[in-house]
């Protein structure tokens, strides 16, 4: 099936109204903050909602086909010939957009309670809401300039939200370090842009895909390379994952719906959304595989070595974005975008659930002054505890099905190496998320909070809420391999032009992967459960967990020093050659060099300074005259030229 | 068509009356100036922001209109000609915008005369975006520098600075008066700007855009001739830097845009490596110096040094992409950068410091402050949705169309580099914890807000829809 043709054209104001509902509730917010008041939290989450009935409605136009033409387009305006703009809804962008505004919804509404009391209280709801637009602009964009202009905004939006206490210094330097990385990703996808622009002289994804045909494999490697830079800046992928885990300065549920749920699945949507460049390049694949797993691993490993309670899941969302990274990547869409998908709803129900445990303890994000919380918050036991399950792919679960198709894709896509990696890591990944569980929920209580203060039905709802699809919606939707639900409604889209490369049927069958995994899993709880949870290990679980801080080893403690290294190579370099060149090469060198001028000009002061009689009445009148004897003599100088 | 010459003389007449009238006595001192020295000011105020929207809505009217008189016949042809070529037009509005911002928020000692020059300041640079004639061009190069060496001399931080701003540019305007006088002598005429004639030949030529090219470049500035810039810029009031910063610039790039481009584009393409060079080693230079200054003015000089070599790039890539490009960011640059001086003047005003080692916290009590300084910082950063990133991202595609790599790489480089300073300034100045010793002053009152609206508004618009200036 050929893809030039991406949507079909025509006018769809349900399309156009979704995209804009949230950024009239963030410039409502934004400016009727101090007459809203509480409001204002009301007020995002009606705009958000509302945008999603929107993405409901539109089902029907982001799956229609008409020929070759899949989902909904929109013309929006032009620049300039072949600067296009224009919105797309197919079923890979609706997927997206009903994820950004259902659990966009879900955890705006919660942070009406969560944001309760906070003195920027609509200034939370404004950052939240123009999140949201800034996300739609790019899933909804069809064209690599639009997807830019989206990708840099929802940056924007981070760098707020994650300095949105911004008195707090930690906060304040979180959000410079996400910046500034998010930048090195969009400098990468501006080179992507050149490369497509100088190439095929347009920027619209139709185009560009049936153009790509006749481009030379080496350049669409660059293109997807230069792109992927932006995927693993924005999806924290090793090496520029480092502002991630620091991002959690932000309020928890930007934590859960910036920094786990969107935003940072936008490289996944990225590769997912250029499919057809990388399909025809297995260089690019690999690259894009390799580096998937790797983080998949690097995120896991780092988890099981992290205290506070949301770096826990920062590293956990990093390990999973590597997992949907390295699927898109090998070419299992279908099972990156479950992945992504089914990750949304857990990993958030992991952060609000983690927010009602942070809440209600005056924020303590620490798991070492937690324990036995099971008993103080049981319905924030049972929300940790199903998504825990859901997260670490028990059987049943929405996590297993996604998670398998992920692991499963790297055999059927012909990547043993990767399956293990990955393999591997489902097992750390049981470990740590069962460690958080059994320290933060197990045992004795260590802290030194006496009331847990219980949050309100608009937190508690929403995280109910969520239980349902993250434990039912994997069942429900992926359950029946090549005709489940989930395949056929991405028939279209990655169908059989994407099948081109090599489907070969791998040695071992699906069934066996998954119990292959399912024992690591096991092992990965079993151990946790030796460590943490058995009889013996709680006896004495605060010496324990001393014990295991004293004994951490340097690497982890130190995060395999990339941050580290990024210092010592990019930062300190820059400032000492910008401090070089502005106190001693301007003022020494350069200036050095033109002081027989410095020295004229003194003497020229001399000499004026008879001049200066303070009148500005004569200034002016000297300043004509002498111009015009300027003239008068270039006049003449120009005539002896000749 | 009579407007023209209106639209050049109406803010050099009115700055001189306002020199020239009679004034009320200087009792009292800035901040606290006597009931009739704040009432003179506030007239001249309102009579200079009056005057500059009348300028602005001339340049509108008559967008295309011209207007001539013969001047020289001997030793070749000169006329008084001006009217806005396309883009000129665009810059002329700008400078007019600015003006007229800049002397709404006016405020230091002797407002009134400091209004007449800003007048003064926009009816040259006026008279020399406008000219048609080169001759003219080269007059008006010098005469807009008067305005502001008087600014620094009486108002600046030092007088070595202004006569070092003087000296620079003053040897810039002398190359390109001899470059301007030999070229008028060789064509015949220097009735040339916006014509499309024969470009220029001959053994003359390449000393021609050499006298050219280095008032071009020392005015921008580049690198290695820039040294006078970041004193000057720290140095002058804030609503005169804005003015400067902002169009003054501009006048070098419209230079090679309207001058060495058509008429000696072949000297284009011969120097372009080299002007190249030199643009990418400004784009580098500035940005790491703005990294570590801790002056907040400093770091938008610098920052303009870099951002500015850009432009330089594009004009020399000759690509047609990257020169659309260019006139969005000349315009772009402008209004982030008026913007950006104008609210660290707020903050300078109020806190009594610019050190980013002092300053910090204020955006708690001035949200809208930090609004506005927000604002303006990410479109100097080149966020996508504001102009600045319209005009990087087209003349980036230009410059990488017309074959040259290396420099947009260096470029992108730069474009990391700036969002780290520029996210720097702004949370030093307006995150982190309150600093106790500095005064609590209010927040962005209705004129100041007022003053920024229109750039920061313009960012945006321009940022979601530059069709009309890439159409140009």
């Amino acid at each position: 099936m050929p893809h030039h043709l991406l949507g079909v054209p025509g006018s769809y104001p349900l399309v156009e109204a979704l995209w804009l509902l949230p950024l009239a509730g963030a410039i409502l917010c934004w400016a009727f903050g101090p007459q809203l008041r509480t409001l204002a939290g009301w007020l995002a989450s009606a705009l958000v909602g509302a945008s999603f009935v929107l993405a409901a409605l539109s089902w029907g136009a982001a799956t229609q086909t008409a020929g070759a033409a899949l989902g909904a387009s929109q013309a929006l305006g032009s620049w300039l010939p072949g600067f296009d703009f224009g919105l797309l809804l197919d079923p890979l962008s609706l997927i997206w957009t009903f994820i950004i505004t259902g659990v966009g919804f879900l955890i705006v509404f919660y942070s009406i309670g969560y944001m309760e009391g906070d003195r920027a209280y609509a200034r939370f709801f404004a950052y939240m809401s123009f999140f949201v637009f800034a996300m739609l602009t790019l899933v909804l964009s069809d064209n690599w300039v639009g997807l830019l202009v989206g990708w840099g905004l929802v940056g924007v939006a981070s760098y707020f939200l994650i300095g949105f206490w911004f008195q707090r210094p930690s906060a304040v330097a979180a959000a410079r370090k996400a910046f500034v990385i998010n930048v090195v990703g969009d400098a990468g996808m501006m080179f992507a842009i050149f490369l497509i622009v100088a190439n095929v002289h347009a920027i619209g994804f139709g185009d560009v895909f049936s153009a790509a045909g006749g481009l030379s494999s080496t350049l669409v490697f660059w293109i997807c390379a230069a792109l992927f830079i932006g995927a693993v800046a924005k999806s924290a992928q090793i090496p520029l994952h480092t502002w991630l885990p620091d991002a959690m300065e932000g309020p928890t549920p930007v934590s859960a719906l910036i920094h786990a749920a969107t935003m940072v699945t936008a490289g996944v949507y990225l590769v997912a959304r250029s499919a057809p460049l990388w399909s025809h390049n297995p260089q690019a694949q690999v690259l894009v595989g390799t580096v998937g797993a790797i983080t998949a691993l690097t995120g896991a490993i780092l988890g099981t070595a992290q205290w506070d309670i949301k770096r826990i899941l920062a590293y956990s969302t990093m390990s999973q974005i590597g997992y949907m990274i390295m699927a898109v990547g090998v070419g299992a869409y279908e099972g990156g975008v479950a992945l992504f998908f089914t990750h949304a709803f857990f990993k958030a129900q992991l952060f609000l659930g983690a927010g009602l445990v942070i809440h209600a303890l005056n924020n303590e994000q620490d798991v070492r002054r937690m324990g036995g919380l099971w008993k103080k918050m049981p319905f924030a036991f049972w929300v940790m505890l199903t998504a825990v399950l859901a997260i670490t792919g028990v059987p049943g679960f929405s996590g297993f099905f996604s998670k398998d198709e992920v692991i499963f894709g790297d055999l059927q896509f012909g990547h043993p190496v990767l399956f293990a990696i990955s393999a591997l890591t489902a097992g750390i990944t049981a470990y740590y998320m069962f460690r958080l569980l059994f320290i933060a929920f197990f045992g004795e209580y260590r802290g030194d909070v006496d009331h847990a203060h219980a949050p309100g039905w608009t937190m508690n709802v929403p995280v109910a809420i969520l239980v349902a699809p993250s434990v039912a919606i994997g069942a429900a939707l992926l359950s029946g391999g090549e005709n489940s639900p989930w395949a056929r409604f991405f028939a279209a889209q990655f169908g059989p032009d994407m099948a081109a490369i090599a489907h070969r049927p791998p040695a071992i069958s699906e069934g066996v992967t998954s119990g292959i995994v399912f024992a690591l899993v096991l092992i990965g709880f079993a151990i946790a459960w030796w460590r943490y949870a058995s009889p013996g290990a709680q006896r004495d679980a605060g010496e324990r967990l001393e014990g295991e801080t004293r004994g951490m080893p340097a690497v982890l403690v130190h995060l395999f020093y990339v941050d580290d290294a990024i210092q010592l190579l990019f930062v300190r370099p820059a400032q000492r050659l910008g401090a070089f060149f502005g106190s001693i090469f301007d003022p020494h060198v350069i200036d050095g060099a033109v002081r027989d001028v410095v020295f004229w000009a003194r003497w020229l002061g001399t000499l004026v300074r008879s001049f200066q009689t303070g009148l500005v009445r004569a200034y002016a009148l000297i300043l004509v005259f002498g111009a015009t004897c300027f003239i008068v003599y270039y006049a003449f100088a120009a005539g002896a030229l000749h | 068509m009579a407007l023209v010459p209106i639209t050049i003389l109406l803010p050099l007449v009115v700055g001189a009356l306002l020199y020239a009238l009679p004034r009320a006595p200087l009792d009292g001192v800035y901040p606290e100036p006597s009931r009739r020295a704040r009432g003179d000011g506030w007239l001249a105020r309102v009579i200079g922001v009056a005057t500059a929207v009348a300028t602005f809505a001339m340049l509108v009217a008559e967008r295309d209109a011209q207007w001539s008189v013969r001047w020289l016949s001997r030793p070749f042809t000169a006329a008084f000609h001006f009217g806005a070529t396309p883009v000129a037009f665009w810059i002329a509005l700008l400078l007019a915008l600015c003006t007229a911002c800049a002397i709404a928020t006016t405020r230091v000692a002797r407002t009134r005369d400091f209004v007449a020059l800003l007048l003064m300041l926009e009816g040259t640079m006026l008279g020399l975006f406008l000219a048609r004639d080169l001759l003219v061009f080269a007059l008006f190069w010098d005469l807009m520098l008067l305005p502001v060496f008087f600014g620094l001399l009486n108002w600046g931080e030092h007088p070595a600075t202004a006569w070092r701003y003087f000296i620079y540019n003053f040897a810039g305007g002398l190359t390109l008066l001899l470059a301007t006088a030999a070229f008028g002598v060789i064509y015949g005429s220097t009735d040339v700007i916006g014509r499309t004639g024969a470009p220029l030949v001959g053994a003359w030529a390449p000393w021609i855009f050499a006298g050219f090219a280095f008032a071009f470049l020392v005015k921008t500035p580049i690198w290695p001739l820039h040294t006078w810039m970041p004193p000057t810029y720290s140095g002058l009031p804030p609503p005169m830097v804005a003015v400067v910063s902002a169009v003054q610039s501009k006048a070098g790039l419209y230079g090679l845009l309207a001058i060495a481009l058509p008429l000696l584009p072949n000297y284009v393409h011969q120097y372009a490596l080299p002007l190249m060079v030199l643009a990418a080693v400004s784009l580098i230079y500035g940005a790491v110096v703005a990294l570590v200054q801790n002056d907040a003015k400093r770091v938008v000089a610098y920052s303009s040094l870099s951002h500015l070599g850009l432009i330089v790039i594009a004009i020399a890539s000759l690509n047609p992409l990257a020169i659309k490009g260019a006139i969005v960011y000349i315009v772009a640059h402008g209004l982030f950068s008026a913007a950006l001086f104008m609210v660290l003047g707020y903050v300078e005003e109020r806190e009594d410091t610019r050190s980013l080692l002092r300053l910090g916290g204020l955006g708690w009590k001035n949200p809208r402050l930090a609004g506005a300084l927000c604002i303006a910082a990410l479109a100097a950063l080149g966020l996508p949705g504001l102009a600045g990133f319209v005009g990087e991202l087209v003349i980036l595609i230009g410059v990488y169309q017309a074959g040259y790599t290396w420099p947009v790489v260096v470029a992108l480089i730069a474009i990391i580099l700036a969002s780290a300073y520029l996210i720097r300034l702004y949370q030093d100045v307006m995150n982190g914890p309150e600093v106790e010793d500095l005064p609590v002053r209010a927040d962005l009152s209705w004129v100041e807000g007022l003053a920024v609206a229109p750039l920061l508004f313009a960012l945006v618009a321009l940022g979601v829809d530059p069709a009309p200036l890439l159409r140009l």
